[in-house]
């Protein structure tokens, strides 16, 4: 026990300092905090939308109006996030259910839900690969894969994931291939399985396929496999405010709109 | 061939070592100082355990160090046994096995020493299957020796092996030591800043002070020079003359010694015919007189002459004596300027039988304390 | 709900947390008490660096250990990729890639812990060892070794208790197969992760906390043994 102490006494030492450090740093930053009159909004956002809702959040600040302060992780994390007290304003979800979880809760204002976005499901691979294949019922897309796996969001919690799972299933493959799965903890770490080729195939967002130069879409899910992949925005409860009600609005503008539609999303 | 060649110089910070001697033959030799005179540097520096910044040293010829040849031969290799002041017995390991641990490495063929042989002269068999946390300090020190004499090494180093025990675990231990030298043929260095340890073990002494060496010698000479004197201070010190037992005379209840300037009488010891006896004279035990005298108690009377006369730090006369060997006397300045001593003058010695301090009471004189 | 019974998803997720927690453990012994020696012993130009090193997966966030072992470990890695041409063996998506990323997590942690032990330990006692014949190797061996082995206990019980909660490098890295590399603190985070999966969690949380006693409760009694028997009465 005391070689223990003597080695955790010197890290519990530091970090605590860094603790100190950090926290005395973080004490006159303004904007921590309960937000009333403040100058902030504070989005949280399914991890696909983090460059398109950045730049939307820029746009939306250069025309005078409040500063965007963007959280983007999985919708499953930010949903327990928010049941937990945090702060956000605003949530926007990768998948229906995450804000059917915060709407049974009583988390968000229900009359500010709508849907913003939309998504396409595609498989991608490395660059480096060519291969000619079309996403029919009949594909053998195990067979494909032989020894190797396909990386892909978690199927158990990760939207892009869930999406996944279920297009699999309406095209047959999901038995043969549930067992060469690769879950990862959110669909863009599946994508850096891909482009560093550690697997041959993945399936993410054809938001996420656009931003990297080492993979190539191979073909794009058939909208009719899966259930329509919608982002849901709302306001939180009682967050609804001016500033609040105005970045709504202008997530529909078509400012906004262009912004979303370069990045590959749908727009409803 | 010379047992051990050292000349070495070694640096650190404060301390500055610089040293050369030779020894010859079996036997022990003392390396004898006070406290911080190099004693302990110098003997890891011929154990390998310490690198000196030049020179060389040879152990029966072979090359041990030799700074200008790039030889620096690591101790493992060097064939020397070490018994440190703390003894060092590896604690996970049984009394049996520390003592093996050196020999188990040695080809059969190699193993001179004989475990059984080593355990008998040490009275330790009662302890072989015990742990070093459970021995005395005495006992540790004896297993020590033992481990280090079943290596078979050439030559013995010891450092004080005796100076972290008490009086009597020192006595426990005194009469082992003792007896090494005269069971197995291996050349001892003996390091120690103990007077009645040299003068009990040793029959060559190498004198250190500062860093350097100030003397090498017989014992019988170096007790009789002033810079072991200064040393050893008022009380200590005395002239160490090398004896053999002669005779008994039962009716007079003596013992007649022999030594080389003739006979000593002492009073009865109970030790064979033959068996050699070093005995020790304090210099305040000998008178000097330019006559023969008659009728007096002084049952030695001893021919000599005075080989040098030098006054010591306390004012007191230092007379040199050569009487067949060495032997000091210490007279005021008065009786030195009464008797008109010079240097070359031949003189009587006088030493009451009395006087003599035989080896033995040495140790015994070591438990009263 | 039966309190002592297991579901399926426990069984399997402990039995592959205690068989990756095990192997990470193992096989960080030979490299972790090699590079504490030469820290504690050796005098080097770049030894600061090396000890910077060691402790990186302390410092840096997990996930970001995770994509290095993915960089150079993974089938495609500077290193992974060679040793799969060559011998076809490959961390990834499998349960050794959890070992490893278990074993560099937890590798600083066994280090420090046997590095202490060879510095306080007494330099003396090789000095005799060589007095009496014994070179480096032997007196590694037969003393250095056995009186450092307190260290390594709590080096490996420390390593062993980090690799069962080792979750950000793992999931960077091999991913969350079930079965393969679901790990406890994975299924764990899964079932967070889903709504109404709160109670599964919590009584994967009482296993872990109930393994780690455990492991600690041995660790303590062996070293007590190990002491006694070394010292007599301590």
């Amino acid at each position: 026990m005391n070689l223990l102490l003597q080695i955790y006494r010197p890290l519990l030492r530091l970090r605590a300092f860094l603790f100190l450090v950090t926290f005395a740093a973080l004490i006159p930053f303004p904007g921590f905090g309960s937000a009333e009159g403040r100058e902030k909004i504070l989005i949280f956002s399914a991890g696909s939308t983090i460059n398109a809702i950045t730049e939307v959040g820029d746009l939306f600040n250069k025309q005078g109006n409040e500063k965007c302060v963007i959280s983007c992780a999985a919708s499953s994390t930010l949903a327990k996030q928010i049941a937990q007290g945090a702060l956000a304003d605003i949530y926007i979800s990768a998948n229906p259910k995450w804000m059917d979880y915060l709407s049974e809760k009583d988390l968000i204002e229900p009359e500010t839900r709508f849907d913003l976005l939309g998504n396409r499901l595609v498989l991608i691979e490395p660059i480096s690969n060519d291969s000619r294949i079309e996403i029919t019922p009949g594909l053998d897309l195990a067979g494909l894969l032989g020894k190797e796996r396909m990386a892909m969001g978690d199927p158990d919690h990760v939207p892009a994931g869930i999406y996944g799972k279920q297009a699999l299933m309406a095209l047959g493959m999901w038995d043969d291939i549930k067992d060469r799965v690769a879950p990862m903890k959110d669909v863009r770490a599946a994508l850096v399985m891909v482009e560093r080729e550690e697997t041959p195939f993945g399936i993410v967002y054809s938001t996420d396929a656009r931003i990297s130069k080492k993979v190539r879409i191979v073909d794009v899910f058939p909208e009719t496999s899966h259930p329509p992949i919608i982002y849901p925005v709302a306001i939180l409860a009682e967050k609804e405010s001016p500033a609040t009600k105005r970045l709504i609005l202008f997530l529909q503008s078509p400012e906004a709109r262009a912004v979303f539609l370069k990045h590959g999303f749908t727009v409803k | 061939m010379n047992t051990l060649d050292i000349t070495v110089a070694k640096s650190n910070g404060n301390f500055n070592l610089k040293a050369s001697f030779a020894c010859e033959g079996s036997g022990v030799t003392a390396i004898f100082g006070r406290s911080g005179a190099g004693k302990t540097t110098l003997i890891n520096i011929i154990a390998g355990l310490i690198r000196p910044d030049s020179g060389s040293v040879m152990v029966n010829g072979h090359i041990l160090f030799d700074s200008q040849k790039g030889v620096n031969l690591p101790p493992e290799k060097r064939r020397m046994g070490y018994v440190f002041q703390e003894g060092r017995l590896f604690p996970h390991l049984s009394m049996k096995a520390n003592l093996l641990y050196g020999m188990k490495l040695l080809p059969k063929p190699e193993r001179v020493i004989s475990f059984d042989q080593v355990v008998e002269l040490l009275g330790i068999s009662h302890l072989l299957s015990r742990r070093p946390a459970t021995l005395s300090g005495g006992e540790k020190q004896r297993v020590a020796i033992g481990r280090a004499l079943l290596s078979s090494p050439s030559l013995l180093l010891m450092d004080e092996p005796l100076a972290s025990l008490d009086a009597s675990r020192k006595s426990e231990v005194l009469p082992f030591l003792a007896r090494l030298p005269r069971e197995l043929s291996i050349p001892i260095i003996y390091v120690t800043h103990s007077v009645d340890e040299v003068l009990n073990l040793a029959d060559n002494m190498v004198l250190m002070d500062s860093g350097r060496v100030i003397a090498i010698d017989t014992i019988e000479t170096v007790t009789t020079r002033s810079e072991f004197q200064s040393l050893t201070g008022r009380g200590g010190g005395g002239s160490v003359i090398s004896t053999a037992v002669l005779s008994h005379d039962k009716k007079k209840k003596s013992t007649h010694l022999r030594f080389p300037g003739g006979i000593l009488k002492v009073p009865f010891v109970d030790i064979p015919i033959d068996s050699p006896l070093r005995v020790r004279i304090a210099p305040r035990d000998v008178a000097i007189a330019l006559e023969l005298p008659i009728k007096t108690s002084y049952q030695n009377i001893l021919e000599g002459r005075i080989e040098k006369i030098e006054q010591d730090n306390w004012g007191f006369m230092m007379i040199h004596l050569d009487i067949g060997c060495p032997l000091l006397a210490r007279i005021t300045p008065a009786a030195c300027s009464d008797l008109s001593l010079t240097e070359g003058k031949d003189v009587f010695a006088l030493v009451k039988s009395v006087s003599v301090s035989i080896g033995k009471r040495l140790i015994l004189n070591e438990l009263k304390k | 709900m039966d309190l002592l019974h297991l579901t399926p998803l426990e069984i399997e997720s402990l039995r592959l947390s205690l068989w990756v927690s095990t192997w990470a453990v193992l096989g960080s012994l030979v490299p972790g008490i090699f590079i504490a020696w030469v820290l504690a012993r050796v005098r080097f130009p770049g030894r600061a660096l090396l000890d910077g090193i060691v402790h990186l997966p302390l410092v840096l966030p997990p996930v970001v250990t995770g994509y290095f072992l993915l960089v150079l470990m993974g089938r495609h890695g500077m290193i992974g990729g060679w040793l799969y041409d060559v011998t076809g063996f490959s961390f990834a998506f499998s349960w050794r890639g959890a070992a490893l990323a278990a074993g560099v997590m937890a590798f600083p942690l066994f280090v420090r812990a046997v590095r202490l032990s060879l510095e306080s330990m007494d330099r003396g006692l090789e000095e005799a060892a060589h007095t009496l014949g014994a070179g480096r190797t032997r007196v590694f061996f037969t003393i250095t070794l056995p009186l450092s082995f307190p260290g390594i206990l709590t080096g490996t019980i420390l390593a062993f208790a980090r690799s069962l909660g080792e979750f950000g490098a793992t999931i960077s890295f091999v991913s969350n197969i079930p079965g393969e590399t679901r790990t406890l603190p994975l299924a764990l985070y899964t079932l967070i992760q889903q709504p109404g999966g709160e109670v599964g969690a919590f009584r994967l949380c009482i296993i872990a906390v109930v393994v780690a006693l455990f492991a600690l409760m041995i660790s303590d009694f062996l070293a007590r043994r190990r002491i006694f028997l070394m010292h007599g009465e301590k």
